[in-house]
């Protein structure tokens, strides 16, 4: 469609929404605009001249669009902009705030597995893997990006309902001294210091430890 | 410490990023990312730019907000802080200073000094996190 004069309202909101690097942009329809609005999408690099159209996302009418391939390098800072069109009429380039991938992203729980023995439980917990474009690409776990990645862990005697709170950094936790043929639920969070992120924490994961075989 | 300067910066970085129009230049980054630094020259690099920004950024760094001031200043005084740690550094001669990192300082300071300061030094604070980034990954 012509960009004849650029009356339209702006889209709204314009942000980056990413979970362990996966970056995607969104936004909110210009205000008042129905049906039929579409939008281009361009971003640039923090520091360099220019702006890159991004082809994927070009006349398109949903309200996000994928740039994580665009923003892969969490050494560099970006900004992304959108322009709607409507009926031949288009609004101006709404910009988003400075995105850094390393401190503007949110972190995944952690993966948890368990085993238990008669008085022990042993905990192994795996940080989420950095976003990439495909299977084949080399994983690069988040533990890798933050040196100073801890988890946060939970244990709970389902008996007793007492809960014993853990800090480690490495990713395997023995938890001595429990009682035999007794269920214990586990739950874990990634935290950093600095820059300052925090995970949600995992679901649950119980298992019992064995019986006291000369009970 | 860093932790501090980084809690701090956090409270302002869309603040004073937001007063930073110029998106094709960075001071800190132009030509070169920091990351690009070799470790051997990590330490001088530190020392000269927290020399930089307490000599020249800060004080041209002046808001109409009080709110953001105050950061400002808390911040520039973790940088003091900071600052006088790695001078000791620097006169144990532990902190030399290889070629590469004298020329990447010095394009700091063709880059910083080709905006007006007031600009410039918006435009420094504004990176703070490019420089903390970079100091957190390398220790």
């Amino acid at each position: 469609s012509g960009e004849l004069y650029c009356s339209l309202p702006n889209p709204r909101n314009v942000h980056f929404e990413s979970v362990n690097m996966k970056n995607v942009l969104h936004w909110s329809a210009p205000e008042g605009t129905g049906d039929g609005v579409v939008y281009k999408v361009k971003y640039s690099v923090y520091g360099v001249g220019k702006w890159i159209r991004k082809p994927e996302c070009r006349n398109i009418n949903r309200t996000w669009c994928d740039l994580s391939s665009e923003t892969s390098d969490h050494e560099e800072q970006y900004y992304a902009s959108v322009k709607a069109f409507l009926n031949g009429m288009c609004s101006d380039w709404t910009e988003t705030t400075r995105f850094n991938p390393l401190t503007d992203t949110k972190i995944g729980p952690p993966m948890v597995s368990v085993s238990s023995t008669e008085k022990s439980i042993s905990i192994i917990l795996t940080a989420p893997e950095k976003w990439k474009r495909s299977p084949e690409e080399e994983s690069i776990s988040l533990l890798q990006v933050y040196p100073g990645l801890r988890y946060n862990v939970s244990v709970l005697n389902k008996k007793t309902k007492k809960r014993w709170w853990f800090s480690v950094s490495n990713t395997t936790l023995v938890v001595p001294s429990l009682e035999p043929g007794t269920a214990y639920c586990v739950s874990a969070q990634i935290y950093v210091t600095t820059p300052f992120l925090q995970s949600v924490f995992s679901e649950e994961y119980c298992i019992a430890t064995l019986k006291d075989k000369t009970a | 410490s860093v932790t501090e300067i980084r809690s701090g910066f956090t409270a302002i970085k869309a603040n004073i990023q937001a007063r930073d129009p110029i998106r094709t230049l960075s001071i800190l980054s132009y030509p070169h990312s920091l990351h690009k630094v070799k470790s051997s020259d990590r330490c001088c690099i530190t020392h000269h730019l927290f020399n930089f920004y307490v000599d020249k950024v800060f004080k041209h760094c002046k808001t109409e907000d009080s709110y953001v001031n105050r950061k400002i200043s808390s911040i520039a005084n973790s940088f003091l802080s900071v600052k006088r740690k790695l001078g000791q550094c620097h006169e144990q001669n532990k902190c030399t200073c290889g070629q590469e990192s004298t020329e990447k300082f010095k394009q700091i300071l063709v880059n910083y000094e080709g905006l007006n300061v007031t600009s410039a030094a918006i435009k420094s604070l504004g990176e703070l996190d490019i420089l903390l980034d970079w100091l957190e990954k390398s220790r």
